[in-house]
């Protein structure tokens, strides 16, 4: 073949991609939803991130002001000890998403890696590792969640990511592993295999960016999950230790029926701003999955 | 059949002993000495023996192993030992295990029949108005915590209405037994289908969508039969099948969803005894309610291949 | 020609389908008459609407589909005696008008006889559910033997053990044979067969194909087939129908159609059937470019990109259909000369 026409189909290949990309983005903008989820989720991001750069006072306790109802000076009233819950929320704001964001991340990465393996070697290693994930998958994740809480005792965050992490993996892992099976079979990876491609080389970049779509949608949704577990975990008094202020921790006062009867800020603030969030991410997500969905193209 | 029964009920005894023995072996690592909290602490600054003393009695001191297998063989005896305030834990489970059951049961048949119900209609009217308020519904399902739906729920019926109670199982001047169970139920039942119904509803009218549109759907129209023929039962019947797998798969959604609704609504059942459990480092209560949770998931996922095995002949004929 | 003669007349079908806001027409002013005891074969390659437009005719499209059309009139006989359906007037698709067609006068045998078949019931109750449906009154006992009867007919080895099996205990040759059971057990007059055997082998290909050819000639059946097997066609058709991106490009008689084919889709396509013993270094033809995306389709000729005779006029606007011998219509401008039909 000459040069002439390998340089053309490069170029064609090359504006094909920004082409679908251009594609995608286009319809992206058309799901309103979407669009909407991803305002939401940015401006809820930033006034968090900013209330927390610019140092809002959320834990210094004050007595004489506790239980007030919103007002011009705390726009989210304040909690039963007296502190400004706007600073609350927006510092809890910081909290949730990291833990959802990190843990998420970190997960997807967690059940990718073993997925592979276990999916690409098969043998004893895959029969190892998905015993283990029978065994995880014994339990109601929040059950397990608990159990890990009762053995590592304290209820730092760290623990707390570390508890999320380990028992958040499985369903990525099913998903990659079941990929890898039935795609190490495929002619290309066994030329890619027959060129002497190392093994980690043709798992992570010729068959691993066939799952990337399921895997990067997964993720996003995982995070408004793992929001949600945390919250769970908080409000029954598992979470993280009351000193840090997640969603769920500050929701944790309307365990109490007055407050419930009495200061609905307290519940219907935090309450929203964590509804808010996950709507979001689950419309973006959706959104996400519709673009990048190959088969629906 | 029977074969087939007996063979998946063999196979969940060693894995049970494996996720006990796991979970005492992580409890165990904790190293909580339950001696501290049997003797009052002023016994125990008088005489620093007797905790030691205990400990060899008790067989504390014995290896790891032995005393999992002697808790192990006591469990099987039937005999679960005590909590911390040596409370008998077995009759702790007996009080507090049916109201959890109760909670599950019904959750899990409303759920069941709204869900699948309002998927069915919404697969076959798409883009109707029930497929439209179904969607509206599972977003917010999906977006809202389920205690915090409980919380609104105790908001509405309980304090602005003051139909329902918002906490309890049993109050103690109740006169009707059934009228009771229902006031009290009312709610936090509500609450956790309302969850499950979200995510059931999607399912179930997505797989019913994918079996209208397959071949003998066309085939079962060729024939001239009514729709509502064709729909139930040639559709509903084939849709079924994955439907009740998801349902069963969703138990332990459920079970965990009923430990945070359990202490939403103050509610008396094994989820709020887990809870205070460990928050009191009451580690022979948790392991004991541990291995029960872990009994009925694999029940359920038992009868996940009872149901497979019941609505597909070819897995019912052995093939 | 009268309704006793013709069983079957399509003027003018056009279906469209809707898909994320945009129209895309699949079948365009489609017609064609199917004599009655004739069978009719429509060939064509993969998508060009030859599957669609019978299952317009038999209404089972999705929602997302608007079908159209100036006539599709079905004429039923019985007893020496006529009467016309006018289909494009029932407004239900599965209304209980085209209900009592479906299975009494006309029906269809699927493409995969794999998946037409509901996994969940025994066979013998998936044939009798039709014959149950339009015989009110008949015990189940009955329907059995008439299901029997149809077995042994079809040629299904032990049919009173077979009846009481599950699709996936019947091999591929037999589940088609089940299949066209459920086409033929009310005894329609209307077979409409969209390739029946594209999913089998070939052995088994040649049984079924004779055993509807058997239905045809003993029974007086009308069939039509759906096929791109130009060999099939060729031992099985009275006329031919030859579509291309939605249209009938021409319309004829088996002998028209293959022994002076017209247009240069047809020419095309018969030249690349390959044949038993092909010379050597005789290279098979191929017809060059690719098939156009229906979406993506300007006015003019739908062929025009691939042809070798095509000219300027070709791609100005829409080709009429022209009669180059009686019976014999060819939508090309080569013909222009001839007089313009419907």
């Amino acid at each position: 073949m000459s040069e002439t026409a390998t340089v053309s189909i490069k170029e064609q290949n090359k504006s094909a991609a920004s082409s679908l990309m251009k594609k995608n983005l286009r319809k992206f903008l058309r799901n309103k939803l979407a669009v909407l989820g991803l305002v939401v989720i940015l401006v809820i991001l930033v006034a968090c991130v900013a209330g927390a750069l610019l140092g809002v006072d959320y834990s210094t306790p004050n007595p004489p002001i506790m239980r007030q109802a919103p007002s011009g000076e705390h726009i989210f009233g304040t909690d039963t000890i007296g502190r400004d819950l706007f600073a609350r929320v927006l510092f809890g704001g910081c909290y949730s998403i990291f833990i959802g964001v990190f843990c998420a991340v970190l997960s997807s990465v967690l059940g990718a890696v073993l997925g592979a393996i276990a999916g690409y070697f098969g043998k004893w290693a895959d029969m190892i590792i998905v015993r283990i994930s029978e065994i995880f998958q014994a339990f109601p994740q929040l059950v397990l969640v608990m159990m890990l809480v009762a053995i590592l005792k304290e209820r730092s965050i760290n623990n707390m990511l570390f508890v999320f992490v380990i028992t958040g993996w499985m369903t990525t892992f099913r998903m990659v592993r079941n990929e890898f099976m039935s795609l190490k079979n495929e002619t290309y990876v066994k030329v890619c295999e027959a060129f002497g491609m190392s093994r980690s080389n043709v798992m992570f970049k010729q068959i691993l960016p066939n799952v990337m779509t399921p895997i990067i949608v997964s993720t996003t949704t995982n995070v408004a999950y793992f929001i949600l577990q945390e919250a769970s975990l908080s409000f029954i008094g598992l979470g993280v230790s009351d000193s840090t202020p997640t969603w769920g921790n500050i929701l944790n006062a309307a365990k109490s029926i007055d407050v419930v009867q009495n200061q609905w800020w307290l519940w219907v603030f935090p309450g929203l701003a964590i509804s808010l969030f996950v709507l979001a991410i689950n419309f973006f997500g959706d959104g996400l999955r519709d673009v990048l969905d190959a088969k629906q193209q | 059949m029977l074969k087939f029964i007996a063979k998946k009920l063999l196979l969940m005894i060693p894995m049970l002993i494996v996720i006990s023995l796991i979970v005492y072996l992580g409890l165990k690592s904790t190293g909580v000495d339950p001696i501290n909290s049997m003797i009052p602490p002023e016994v125990l600054s008088q005489n620093p023996e007797l905790a030691e003393q205990m400990r060899e009695e008790l067989g504390y001191n014995d290896p790891v192993l032995i005393q999992y297998a002697r808790w192990l063989g006591n469990i099987v005896r039937g005999d679960f030992g005590y909590t911390m305030k040596n409370e008998k834990i077995i009759d702790i489970v007996a009080a507090r295990l049916p109201y959890t059951l109760e909670l599950s049961a019904y959750a899990m048949l409303f759920s069941a029949v709204i869900g699948i119900g309002i998927g069915i209609i919404s697969a076959i009217r798409q883009n109707g108005i029930v497929d439209y308020i179904g969607r509206v519904l599972a977003v917010l399902g999906q977006a809202v915590p389920q205690f915090l739906v409980g919380i609104i729920l105790i908001w509405i019926f309980s304090i602005k209405l003051g139909i329902f109670p918002a906490s309890n199982r049993v109050s103690p001047d109740a006169t009707n037994a059934f009228v009771d169970a229902f006031m009290h139920l009312f709610l936090p039942v509500l609450t956790l289908t309302i969850g499950m119904v979200a995510v059931l509803m999607r399912y179930a009218r997505n797989t019913m969508l994918d079996v209208l549109n397959s071949d003998y759907i066309k085939t079962a129209r060729s024939k001239g039969i009514p729709e509502w023929k064709v729909y139930l039962k040639h559709g509903f019947r084939n849709a079924m099948k994955p439907v009740l797998v998801i349902l069963m798969f969703r138990i332990p959604t459920l079970i965990g969803g009923s430990v945070v609704i359990e202490s939403v609504f103050s509610y008396p059942g094994i989820g709020t005894t887990m809870t205070n459990a460990i928050t009191n480092m009451d580690y022979n209560l948790v392991l004991v309610i541990t291995l029960i949770i872990a009994a009925v998931m694999l029940i359920c996922s038992f009868m996940v291949d009872v149901i497979n095995a019941l609505l597909d002949p070819r897995v019912r004929l052995g093939e | 020609m009268d309704s006793k003669e013709i069983i079957l007349d399509v003027k003018n079908l056009n279906t469209t389908f809707i898909s994320d806001r945009k129209e895309v027409k699949i079948v365009k002013n489609v017609s064609f008459q199917l004599k009655r005891g004739h069978a009719l074969a429509v060939v064509g390659e993969s998508g060009c609407g030859k599957s669609v437009t019978m299952n317009s005719i038999m209404r089972f499209l999705g929602r997302n589909a608007v079908i159209k059309a100036d006539s599709v009139q079905y004429n039923a006989l019985h007893d020496g005696k006529v009467t016309e359906y006018h289909l494009e007037q029932i407004e239900k698709s599965h209304g209980p008008e085209m209900r009592a067609l479906r299975g009494p006068e006309m029906s269809m045998v699927f493409q995969d006889p794999m998946s037409s078949l509901n996994p969940v019931y025994k066979v013998g109750d998936q044939v009798a559910e039709g014959l149950l449906q339009h015989n009110k009154g008949m015990t189940k006992q009955q329907a059995k033997e008439k299901v029997l009867e149809m077995f042994k007919k079809l040629g299904i080895p032990d049919p009173e053990e077979r009846i009481n099996s599950y699709p996936h205990q019947f091999s591929g040759g037999m589940k088609q044979r089940v299949v066209i059971a459920i086409a033929m057990i009310c005894n329609p007059e209307l077979i409409i067969c969209d390739e029946p055997t594209t999913a089998l082998d070939v052995t088994i290909q040649a049984q079924i194909m004779e055993l509807l050819k058997e239905m045809q000639v003993q029974d007086g059946k009308s069939i039509i087939l759906i096929t791109h097997n130009m060999g099939l066609v060729a031992e099985m058709a009275d006329e031919v129908c030859v579509m291309y991106m939605g249209r009938v490009v021409e319309f004829g008689s088996l002998a028209d159609v293959f022994d002076s084919p017209s247009h240069p889709y047809t020419r095309a396509l018969l030249r690349s059937v390959p044949v038993l013993g092909l010379a050597d270094g005789q290279k098979l033809e191929t017809i060059p470019g690719a098939t156009p995306n229906p979406a993506d389709l300007k006015g003019g000729c739908e062929f025009a990109g691939r042809c070798e005779e095509c000219t300027g006029a070709c791609r100005e606007r829409d080709i009429p259909m022209f009669e180059i011998s009686p019976g014999h219509r060819v939508r090309c401008l080569k013909f222009k000369e001839c007089q313009e039909v419907q």
